[in-house]
């Protein structure tokens, strides 16, 4: 990573049209984005290839070991936890479902550390359940923004409540404008 | 190409809904009228979107997917919930990972074709190499 920004998302059902809407949106930004989503081994490549479509950024799995680079998007793997070791180096891990999934995105919001350079930001979208809500409590914790994507524009709005009702989230936005708000934050205004 | 779609849904209205609206992109429809009818199309070889009711009797859109999962029936398929209702029950815990997206009656044409329509594009990805 150039500037150390990092972008961690939590998404889960509505999640592919949700995040195909999100990065049509935003042009290549000084930031590595982590996508947890909830999804199958049989999915996640299909997901990848999909959302590349529509991005103005490369999208791959992660893989085991791999650095984050900024200007880059990486999908966690169906099958694994996803863990960021010093907030960059992938760690793909088994072990129990958190949450009732797997990956689940509070392990990998719950692996991050306080930032040594640039931005962290934690986004909770659209979803069943309350997995990232402990992750973004965490991340607020640590020095990052946070945000949740409001009820009117989530398909189901479990993940972004249980994530606005810890308090600790900095901003609710519709989907629309969460990608401006990272483009500001990121100090890339377009 | 897989075109398939499959309407499983005890309301006859609304399978007769789904099949006008495919019918109008030249999709291919299998409709369903319980879980159980579901599970027979897959035995039979059913593979693509699924737009699954959740409340119909006796086995629900939940069960149905739990049984698609236990029976080795859900590789193959997106999984589309449909349902009247605001919210999902917390049956849904542990399916996450199987739904990709879910959809409130009534739904237009227009919102319907164009998730089909990506929902189709990603099942004609290949699946990758760790699957």
């Amino acid at each position: 990573m150039n500037s150390g920004n990092l972008v961690v998302i939590a998404v889960s059902t509505g999640g592919p049209l949700t995040l195909k809407a999100l990065f049509k949106e935003l042009p290549p930004l000084d930031a590595a984005f982590v996508i947890v989503l909830h999804i199958t081994p049989q999915m996640d490549y299909r997901i990848a290839n999909g959302l590349a479509t529509t991005a103005s950024m490369p999208v791959t799995l992660a893989e085991d070991g791999e650095c984050l680079k900024s200007g880059r998007i990486y999908l966690a793997p169906g099958g694994f936890h996803l863990k960021l070791e010093g907030n960059r180096r992938v760690a793909l891990c088994d072990g129990a479902r958190v949450n009732y999934v797997q990956p689940a995105a509070d392990v990998t919001m719950l692996s991050l550390g306080r930032p040594l350079k640039g931005k962290l930001i934690g986004i909770v979208l659209t979803g069943m359940g309350r997995d990232g809500a402990e992750g973004i409590r965490h991340i607020h914790q640590v020095g990052g923004v946070t945000i949740a994507q409001d009820q009117h524009s989530s398909t189901i709005y479990g993940m972004p409540k249980a994530a606005a009702q810890t308090g600790a989230v900095d901003y609710v936005l519709p989907l629309k404008k969460i990608a401006g708000k990272l483009m500001e934050l990121l100090d890339q205004t377009g | 190409m897989n075109r398939r779609i499959m309407i499983v849904d005890d309301n006859e209205y609304v399978r007769a809904s789904v099949d006008i609206i495919c019918e109008s992109a030249q999709l291919e429809l299998t409709s369903a009228a319980s879980g159980p009818e579901c599970l027979k199309q897959l035995e039979e070889g059913f593979r693509g979107v699924i737009l699954m009711d959740i409340m119909m009797p006796d086995m629900d859109g939940w069960d149905t997917i739990r049984a698609m999962v236990e029976r080795g029936l859900y590789q193959g398929n997106i999984i589309v919930m449909l349902t009247g209702m605001g919210e999902p029950d917390s049956k849904m815990e542990g399916l996450q990972e199987y739904v990709s997206d879910y959809m409130t009656k009534p739904f237009s044409p227009d919102e319907l074709l164009d998730s089909l329509e990506y929902y189709l594009t990603l099942l004609n990805t290949p699946a990758g190499d760790h699957e």
